[in-house]
């Protein structure tokens, strides 16, 4: 019997592009999350991490991080092997090379494609040594001579996308040809269990452990595999360490009270702090709804780790036009109306996104004029 | 407004107080000729009503008339609504401005100094003007309405006209909540935007120009970083690199190791064979030594031995043929005695050619000093005659006794001065004369002498200052005169007389004329000697008669010397060439003798050193001879020494050959067992080690390489960079994300703020329409239909005309001046005309009007009349007869 913990794509390091003041604490989450690993790993009595690729977003991370993370893995009590992958391959002055990786006896980092033999398993690590193949990382791995549970790690892309490069293909039967038990996977940031041919799975990206961007389905997990002995089903348990929600709400907006409906919903959602949302509208836009959008503006961007609201894809409403009739006859009720036919038909989405900002901006000046 | 009185005081020309007024409600026009102020006038209206008056600087200074100290002031009473004010108004030293209101028949001040000047303003609705004077943009309605002389032209109207304007057509632009909020979009455009539409710069730069410029310098650090993290990766390559150069190194090092350790064995087998092959061929070499050293001196005896036999038959032949050529050479040597005795005697006869030659050289120099003999006695003989002749002269001139020509000149002043003293005198003294009847006597009581004077005679007395006579028979005469000059007079002649005598005395005679005679035959003497002096002096040629005498003797004495060898020419002179004919023919035979004797003896002298050789010839070839003998017997006697028989020399000859054989074959299989070895190995060797040792320099510069890469790649990796790159990437999609956003913003505020104003511009273009009309409709009537349409501009300024004919607007540059100052005049009058809606405004028109022609001029003046009974005019002229057709208007004389 043996149970191990597998995981991958811990990407630390990444880049959070378009989190403006978010960026940072969703990078150092990702180094939080690493700790959780640990700890859960600590609590349900594992043996042995194993670690499938792309700890690291880049071999020139900040050295601060590699000793950071060298530092958190030697917490743990059972062993710790890594095979690097293609954010983090095993070139000269990779990360690979930062001292830590010799401080701790318990934490392993695999350069070589032997089989490392333990007590209740034999692992086959194919650690990548460069940014691109083409070549299968598992090609020559043969466990079918061994008696103990064979696990075996790489990273790289299961076949199967149409038109996809090449790069590390893995195919889909890689497992079964190997003889391996069990296939340790990274590189998709997904939780993706593969069957074999016999119904069984024994090939998984665990995903990353921390979600990266909004919309990643299945991400924010690692892997909890049990293998009762060579040969045997493995047990896989996906287990949650990932520390932020990334929401994306995309709604319609056909009446003036469908934003106060959204302003509720958000208010709705719990532990913000840790929470990612974008919200997309389209729809109608009513001028008279500019406080309720700045609103919801406000809270997006106050009780949330991140917010952004777009109204890119809105149109003024055509019925609101009581507004334009408030203004004085003559040249501003001219150039509201120039601008509304704009904003309606402008020759690009450009032209009638600045149209509808400028009735915005009409509409706000007149309501400051009216005060 | 509407002006009823102005006066100015001390204004540019306008010296002392100038008042006019009051002023007709209509036409008004004040007339005065060029220079004499009516701009003036103009001037102190406008300033006194739209500039502060404490206002200072150079123009407001040269208001103040030229060259005076005086104060420039203005007073205008003027009607406004339904008041009538007064405007007092000082400026420069004592500056001052009072503002009063007509109040029960009185004016009653209601402002001073700068309120005054603020109050004047807003009832004219005009605007303050800046630093300096006020501009025509300041004059509120006056800028349409008054045209300053050369001004009539409209360029430009101001926001507050145009709005009066806007306001008398009764057009209302956005009502007052409008306008707020477009005061708001101005407002806020002009937040991020400048005037002309560009994003504001600098310290209230709109967030968008940061936003940019901070996206530029991201970009920029990006590519650096970009550029950091790549270099990290090649280093990562480099090092990778590297390290497999230096294994490839290595290994061809160990390949090319081995090599040489076999390379090496192979060499010591090769020295080896190398030294045994050279032994043998040394003793090879010996043995054929010996072989030959035998053989040869065996050749050599015999060669000596014939050599010796030859030797001693050649000695043999050359002693016979000795004694002959010693006898030969004998007889030789007594042939070329005695024709060396021949050639001597020969050659002694030469001396007789010598003495002919000499005997005609002498009769030469005889000959010559004859000649010279002769000539000198001629010239002798000349030179004695002249000498003679001279001798006569010099006699004479001994005789004559005359004045030196200086003593002539000065005895010829002295008696002009005598002559003038004599009359000076006689001119001093008086005299007295006497022609009697009849005979008498007369005594002179002056000096007591007594004279007779006969009838038809004169008798004349003179004296000093007083003549005094006796006349018998008749009594005493006296005559008396001044006293004194006389006396000086007489001193003077004396003194003349008595030089005159001291000069004459050698002569004899103090006669000028027969002193003269005598200096000109003294002279006469003279110039006889000097011309017999030159004509011995051409004779003499620069000698002197002594040397000329002395050569004379002496080629005399040359030729009795010659005389004296050569005795016959005394009698009968040498005749030269017959003495130079018996020369030629005494050395012509002489000379032929001696040629033929130097012949004989050089032919002598030839054939005995020719028997002379050949016997030292042979005797030297015995001598070789000889001597060679003797070095073949010593030499044979060496070689002979061992005494060993001939049979005994060739015996060891053979052996010799035979033991110099067999080394040689020994030798012979030593080189070949060493041909087998190819090439050669030392060369091989060290070529290999060469190689080795470059590679092994290869692997150590790998070595080096690698090392260099390593510390590359460690200080790069040190460094993050990958960390540093996403946090530049991070705020770039930040910022990109921001200026899209702002951009919209910026862009949506751009468009509202260009609508509003688009709209605003079409709606003020429409604006005009009623005055374009009016405007229109006056210029046809004076200029007829050809100028068409005026247009104008939103803000009412005329921009172009739109004639009949054609459909395009055309340029008022286009216009001729005469046709430019009717159309301003009456785009001027169509705007007063709609200022005047509610009351009667002034118009007033400096010196407009110059380039119109009278047709058209009447009918200006008719639409003045027209628009007189709205607007009160006045026209400031210097040809005032130009308006007289104006039958209601006011005429006022400036300065009267
Ligand atoms: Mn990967």
């Amino acid at each position: 019997m043996i149970r191990f913990v597998h995981t991958a794509d811990w990407q630390i390091g990444m880049k959070a592009a378009g989190l403006g003041d978010a960026s940072q604490r969703v990078r150092d989450v990702r180094l939080d999350s690493v700790e959780r690993i640990v700890e859960l790993a600590r609590e349900r009595d594992i043996e042995l991490l194993l670690i499938t690729g792309d700890v690291f977003e880049d071999n020139a991370v900040d050295r601060s991080l590699v000793r950071k993370v060298g530092e958190t893995l030697s917490r743990f009590r059972g062993q710790v092997f890594i095979t690097p992958g293609n954010h983090d391959p095993l070139t000269p002055g990779s990360v690979w090379e930062h001292p830590v990786w010799e401080e701790n006896s318990h934490v392993h980092v695999l350069r070589d494609r032997r089989p490392i033999e333990l007590e209740n398993c034999v692992l086959y690590p194919c650690p990548l040594k460069e940014k691109y193949s083409t070549r299968n990382p598992l090609s020559s791995i043969d466990a079918s001579d061994t008696h103990k549970v064979a696990i075996g790690l790489a990273h790289g892309n299961v076949e199967g996308l149409p038109d996809a490069e090449p790069d590390y293909p893995i195919p889909v039967d890689a497992a079964q040809k190997a003889g391996l038990d069990f296939l340790a996977i990274g590189h998709w940031h997904s939780f993706s269990p593969y069957k074999g041919s016999d119904g069984i799975v024994r090939m998984a990206y665990s995903g990353t452990h921390e979600t990266t961007k909004f919309g990643e389905r299945d991400s924010g997990n690692v892997l909890l595999v049990k293998i009762a002995e060579r040969g045997a089903v493995p047990q896989i348990e996906s287990l949650r360490t990932g520390a932020l929600k990334w929401l994306t709400l995309d709604r319609s907006i056909a009446q003036a009270d469908d934003l106060a409906r959204l302003s509720s919903e958000l208010k709705a959602i719990e532990d913000p702090g840790n929470c990612l949302v974008r919200i997309r509208l389209d729809g109608l836009l009513f001028m008279s709804a500019r406080a309720e959008l700045e609103l919801l503006n406000e809270i997006l961007t106050t009780r949330f780790l991140y917010g952004f609201l777009s109204i890119e894809r809105m149109t003024p409403a055509p019925e609101d036009d009581s507004w334009i009739e408030e203004l004085p006859v003559g040249v501003l009720r001219e150039s509201a109306e120039t601008i509304r036919q704009q904003a309606f038909n402008g020759s690009d989405e450009q032209t009638r996104l600045v149209a509808t900002r400028a009735l915005l901006e009409l509409f706000e000046l007149k309501e400051k004029a009216a005060l | 407004m509407i002006l009823k009185r102005i006066a100015v005081t001390n204004w540019r020309s306008l010296l002392g107080a100038v008042e006019l007024g009051p002023f007709s409600d209509g036409l008004n026009v004040i007339h005065a000729p060029n220079g004499t102020g009516k701009s003036s006038l103009f001037e102190a209206m406008r300033r006194g009503l739209f500039d502060v008056h404490h206002v200072k600087g150079n123009e407001i200074e040269s208001v103040r008339p030229w060259g005076r100290d005086l104060t420039p002031s203005v007073v205008i009473e003027f009607a406004e609504g339904s008041e009538t004010y007064r405007v007092e108004k000082t400026f420069l030293s004592g500056a001052s401005s009072k503002l009063s209101r007509l109040e029960d028949g009185k004016f009653q001040p209601i402002a001073d100094s700068r309120n005054a000047d603020t109050k004047i303003r807003e009832i004219l609705a005009a605007e303050a003007p800046g630093r300096g004077l006020s501009k025509q943009e300041h004059w509120g309605l006056a800028q349409v309405l008054w045209a300053p002389q050369g001004e009539l032209a409209i360029d430009k109207i101001s926001g507050s006209a145009n709005e009066r304007l806007r306001a008398a057509l009764g057009i209302q632009m956005s009502g007052e909540s409008g306008g707020q909020i477009e005061e708001q979009i101005e407002a806020r455009f002009l937040e991020y935007f400048t005037s002309k539409g560009g994003y504001k710069k600098g310290k209230f730069a709109a967030p968008i120009v940061n936003l940019q410029e901070r996206e530029v310098e991201i970009r920029s650090q990006l590519l650096e970083l970009r550029q950091k993290h790549q270099a990290f990766e090649e280093a990562a390559h480099s090092v990778d690199d590297a390290r497999h150069r230096r294994l490839q190194a290595r290994r061809e090092a160990d390949a090319t190791r081995e090599t040489v350790d076999e390379m090496r064995a192979s060499v010591e087998r090769f020295d080896k064979l190398k030294s045994e092959q050279s032994n043998k061929r040394e003793t090879e070499s010996l043995a054929k030594k010996r072989y030959d050293d035998f053989n040869n001196s065996f050749l050599q005896i015999k060669t000596l031995r014939e050599q010796i036999a030859s030797n001693e038959k050649t000695a043999a032949i050359l002693q016979d043929s000795e004694a002959g050529l010693e006898k030969e050479t004998k007889s030789a040597r007594e042939r070329l005695d005695k024709k060396r005795s021949e050639r001597e005697s020969a050659r002694n006869k030469r001396s007789s050619i010598s003495e002919a030659q000499k005997a005609i050289d002498r009769a030469r120099a005889y000959l010559d000093q004859q000649a010279l003999v002769d000539a000198h006695n001629k010239r002798i003989n000349k030179l004695d005659a002249i000498q003679k002749e001279l001798e006569v002269f010099k006699q004479k001139r001994t005789r004559c006794v005359a004045p030196e020509s200086k003593v002539l000149k000065k005895l010829r002043n002295l008696a002009a001065k005598r002559d003038a003293a004599k009359a000076a005198l006689s001119a001093s003294q008086i005299h007295l004369s006497i022609s009697p009847e009849n005979s008498i006597a007369v005594e002179d009581l002056t000096d007591s002498s007594k004279h007779s004077v006969g009838p038809e005679e004169t008798a004349s007395f003179s004296g000093d200052a007083l003549v005094e006579i006796h006349v018998n028979g008749f009594g005493a005469i006296r005559a008396s005169g001044p006293e004194g000059s006389a006396e000086k007079h007489r001193k003077t002649l004396e003194e003349a007389l008595g030089e005159i005598e001291k000069l004459c005395q050698p002569f004899g005679t103090d006669d000028l004329e027969r002193l003269q005679t005598l200096r000109d035959e003294a002279d006469a003497i003279e110039r006889s000697i000097e011309a017999l002096e030159e004509r011995m002096d051409t004779l003499l040629d620069r000698e002197s008669i002594e040397t000329l005498k002395q050569e004379h003797a002496e080629a005399k004495a040359r030729i009795a010397e010659i005389e004296k060898q050569y005795g016959d020419w005394k009698k009968e002179a040498p005749v030269l060439s017959k003495l130079q004919k018996d020369f030629e023919s005494l050395s012509l035979k002489i000379n032929d003798t001696i040629a033929e004797s130097e012949g004989a003896y050089e032919q002598a002298q030839i054939s005995l050193s020719a028997s002379e050789k050949n016997l030292n010839e042979g005797q030297a070839e015995l001598k070789v001879q000889q001597a060679g003998l003797d070095t073949a017997k010593k030499r044979i006697e060496e070689l002979l020494d061992g005494g060993l028989s001939d049979e005994a020399r060739e015996k060891a000859i053979s052996d010799a050959l035979m033991s110099w054989q067999a080394a040689k074959a020994a030798a012979d299989q030593a080189e070949a067992s060493l041909k087998e070895i190819p090439g050669d190995p030392h060369r091989d060797l060290k070529k290999l080690e060469k190689q080795r040792t470059a590679l092994e320099q290869t692997e150590a510069s790998a070595r080096d390489a690698e090392k260099t890469a390593e510390g590359q790649l460690q200080s790069l990796s040190a460094e993050g960079t990958y960390s540093k790159l996403i946090a530049a990437e991070e705020e770039l999609v930040e910022l990109e994300n921001r200026i899209a956003q702002e951009s919209i913003r910026m862009d949506a505020l751009k468009l509202l703020h260009g609508t509003v104003s688009e709209c605003r511009s079409r709606v003020i273009a429409s604006v005009s329409a009623p005055v374009e009309r009016s405007a229109s409709r006056m210029l046809s009537r004076v200029v007829g239909p050809r100028l068409g349409e005026l247009k104008l501009t939103g803000e009412f300024v005329p921009e172009a005309i739109t004639p009949e004919l054609s459909t395009d607007p055309v340029a008022l540059s286009n216009l001729s001046g005469g046709e430019l100052e009717q159309l301003f005049l009456i785009a001027r009058l169509a705007l007063a005309d709609v200022l005047a809606k509610d009351q009667r405004q002034l118009v007033v028109l400096d010196d407009v009007l110059n380039a119109t022609d009278s047709g058209r001029l009447a009918r200006l003046l008719s639409l003045l009349e027209e628009v007189s009974d709205r607007l009160q005019v006045i026209i400031l002229t210097c040809h005032p007869e130009r308006y007289r057709g104006l039958e209601q208007a006011t005429f006022v004389k400036l300065g009267i």
